[in-house]
């Protein structure tokens, strides 16, 4: 179902689009034993020389997929994100694509001139002056010098460095340097353009020409690539995303779905995935102060444990515990913290603050916290539980109840799911 | 619609007419490429440095005073040259160096241009073109030094001077196809730079540099077993006096040179993205 919705998605924004590059089953092995990586290297060499099979489909001793059958495509005018945690091989298959070096099995088909934004200032000599270095720069990017000399007015007034032109480039601050390499390499007009952080240099006004310039690229037909550490970034720029992971393709679809199973896997689902609920075993007659935790979960409203918390939706948290006597004003304080980001508290709820007290008898209780619409953005929480006696006497407590919210959606850099309800009224 | 370029795991020796369609188009695509790194990197090579051209001239000038100096003091005994010895020296020692830095050109280019080479995807024979004319840059300045050399010290010139280029052209070759050969490798390890420095300078003792061509003995049968032998003779030979001794050593010498430059380069493209590949980005 949610496979119908997303294809439908890309198909309305390019229909009619040709496919531009195509990356079919890629895969790629790289070696970390540096004496054993060169000497492979030679060894690859020699075989393709005396045009023997290198059998590159096998893996030799110390080798590791850094890249394992990728598949996915490009259309023209369409942006397409690359995402996945350092080491998940966004760069070599962005190499790979480029045609920098080869794949191992697969193949990769690409239409047209691609320029890659991999390298700003590949080649700037600093020795010399901006104005030599653009012409090199954008001659190695595959432009004539007739083709140079059109643009170079447009180059320098992009870069903004107009008064700098003809000093050495060793004079630039990094960030004149990085806006000079941007500028040549955006207006050498690829039809593809393969993105790989760069946008990351530059002042915010910069920055905000670059995506401009970006946009406008895009409603001329060129199609991108880009790799960005900011989800927010891809999310507001691509239309589809791929999904690596160790070198495998975990996903290929609509942006916001892929960004929402990354962020979920990178701050969770790696590590462990929460079931929601946790069990304390009975403590012994001395050990006890009277109230003692039996168990925590969160319940779906139909009642069932173990179910996916989900953002937005209704959900009960339920504490057990078990009274050994009778005991008056019993309360109990939950503290949220979000492990997402900076580990800041996000919600602290007790039943004394909102003006209630349970009076419990001996026996096993469960305290319901019915939440109708959670308002936790998806990630991983931990909550500490106080079981009191007035606000002083603790019985029993739980430093850490870990447990991950999801979602369907992506709320991108929003703090809070707020429940909301959109309308509109016409007066005719 | 742009044509469709593949990137696969074959070999490219499987389809060799391909192959052969792509290193032209590749040529022609690389030439102002190449033109525009060579005046980038002559630039950039000037303007570090206060003695400039000297650099050109003084090497040969040096290795003329010395050997001059110890010919005539008798420490040494070289037999006549056909024209005045610091002359032959100075000639044949910018030869030479145009011969070694051919060789070295292709090492040194694919070494600048590591990260350049990591990053985009240009044709390759660029660096090498580019590095070629700096070759030919170089030996442009040389020659006024010889042309001075020449004025000075009165040496007959013969009107197969216009051809002495051809021979100059096929020692550059020679140089230039052991460098490529030599390049992929030289980019994984650094053995290859550090041993050609060695190789070099004992090469150097096998050529007729600073003695003329070795008639008899063991030592004789190696300076003439030297590739590099007739094709700086017959350079030499054609500048000066116009009568070419070993023609035919000549010959075979440029004709496995020739076919050995184009194969070298086929070894060359297959070569580099198993290179780049093993290269940081």
């Amino acid at each position: 179902m949610s496979n119908k919705i997303e294809n439908q998605k890309i198909d309305t924004y390019s229909k009619n689009a040709e496919i531009v590059a195509s990356i079919e089953n890629v895969s790629k092995k790289f070696c970390r034993d540096l004496k054993k990586s060169l000497f492979y290297g030679v060894q690859d060499i020699a075989t393709d020389l005396i045009g023997g099979r290198r059998n590159s489909a096998q893996l030799r001793t110390g080798e590791f997929w850094a890249l394992k059958d990728i598949n996915f495509h490009l259309r023209r005018g369409e942006a397409l994100g690359l995402v996945g945690a350092n080491g998940a091989g966004k760069s070599t298959l962005l190499r790979v694509i480029s045609g920098l070096i080869k794949p191992d099995t697969g193949c990769v088909r690409v239409r047209g001139r691609l320029a890659p934004l991999i390298a700003l200032g590949a080649g700037f000599n600093p020795i010399l002056t901006g104005r030599e270095n653009v012409y090199a720069n954008m001659s190695i990017l595959g432009l004539s010098k007739n083709e140079i000399n059109e643009r170079f007015e447009t180059v320098v007034d992009f870069a903004e460095i107009a008064d700098a032109i003809d000093a050495p480039v060793q004079t630039y601050s990094s960030g004149m340097a990085a806006r000079l390499g941007f500028a040549s390499a955006i207006h050498t007009q690829p039809d593809i353009l393969l993105i790989d952080e760069v946008l990351a240099v530059g002042d915010i006004k910069f920055k905000a020409k670059c995506y401009r310039r970006l946009h406008e690229l895009r409603q001329n037909g060129v199609s991108f690539i880009l790799v960005n550490h900011n989800p927010q970034a891809i999310l507001n720029i691509c239309d589809s995303a791929v999904y690596l992971s160790k070198g495998q393709m975990m996903a290929f679809g609509e942006t916001a779905t892929i960004l929402n199973q990354y962020e979920q896997d990178l701050f969770s689902g790696k590590l462990e995935n929460y079931s929601g609920a946790m069990y304390f075993p009975l403590k012994s007659e001395h050990e006890s102060l009277g109230l003692d935790l039996v168990s925590i979960c969160f319940k779906s409203p139909e009642g069932d444990i173990g179910k996916p918390i989900i953002s937005g939706e209704s959900t009960v948290l339920c504490v057990t515990f078990f009274a050994h006597q009778k005991f008056n004003d019993v309360n109990i304080h939950l503290k949220i913290t979000e492990l997402r980001q900076q580990g800041n508290t996000v919600l602290l709820l007790s039943n004394k603050n909102d003006g209630m007290s349970f009076d419990v008898n001996s026996g096993e209780h469960e305290i319901q916290l019915k939440i109708p619409y959670l308002s936790l953005v998806p990630g991983s929480y931990t909550m500490s539980i106080k079981l009191k006696e007035g606000s002083l006497g603790t019985f029993d407590l739980v430093e850490s109840f870990k447990f991950t919210v999801q979602s369907d959606v992506n709320m991108g850099i929003s703090m809070i799911n707020q429940q909301r309800v959109w309308e509109i009224k016409s007066k005719l | 619609m742009p044509s469709e370029i593949v990137h696969t795991p074959e070999s490219l020796l499987k389809h060799p007419l391909k192959l052969l369609k792509q290193m032209r188009q590749d040529l022609l695509a690389s030439r102002e490429l190449a033109w525009q790194l060579m005046v980038r990197d002559i630039r950039a090579q000037y303007r570090q440095s206060l003695l400039g051209i000297a650099w050109a001239f003084l090497p040969p000038i040096i290795t003329a005073i010395g050997f001059t100096l110890a010919n005539e003091a008798k420490v040494i005994n070289i037999q006549a040259t056909n024209i005045p010895y610091p002359a032959y020296v100075i000639f044949s020692m910018a030869l030479w160096q145009t011969f070694v830095e051919a060789l070295n050109g292709p090492i040194q280019a694919v070494t600048l241009a590591k990260p350049m080479l990591a990053r985009v995807n240009f044709p390759r024979e660029a660096i090498i073109l580019a590095k070629l004319g700096e070759v030919f840059f170089n030996f442009a300045i040389k020659l006024i030094l010889i042309v001075v050399v020449f004025i000075w010290f009165r040496v007959p010139v013969s009107w197969t001077v216009i051809l002495a280029p051809v021979a100059l052209i096929h020692l550059v070759m020679l140089g230039t196809l052991i460098g490529i050969l030599l390049s992929p490798l030289g980019a994984l390890y650094q053995d290859v730079s550090k041993g050609l420095t060695m190789a070099t300078g004992f090469w150097l003792f096998l050529t007729p540099v600073v003695f003329p061509v070795p008639k008899e003995g063991m030592f004789g049968l190696l300076v003439r077993l030297n590739p590099v032998t007739p094709l700086l003779v017959t350079t030499r030979e054609l500048a000066t006096t116009g009568i070419v001794s070993d023609s035919l050593s000549f010959w075979i010498v440029s004709i496995i040179t020739i076919i050995g430059l184009l194969l070298t380069w086929i070894a060359f493209r297959l070569a580099m993205p198993y290179v780049i590949e093993r290269l940081s980005s």
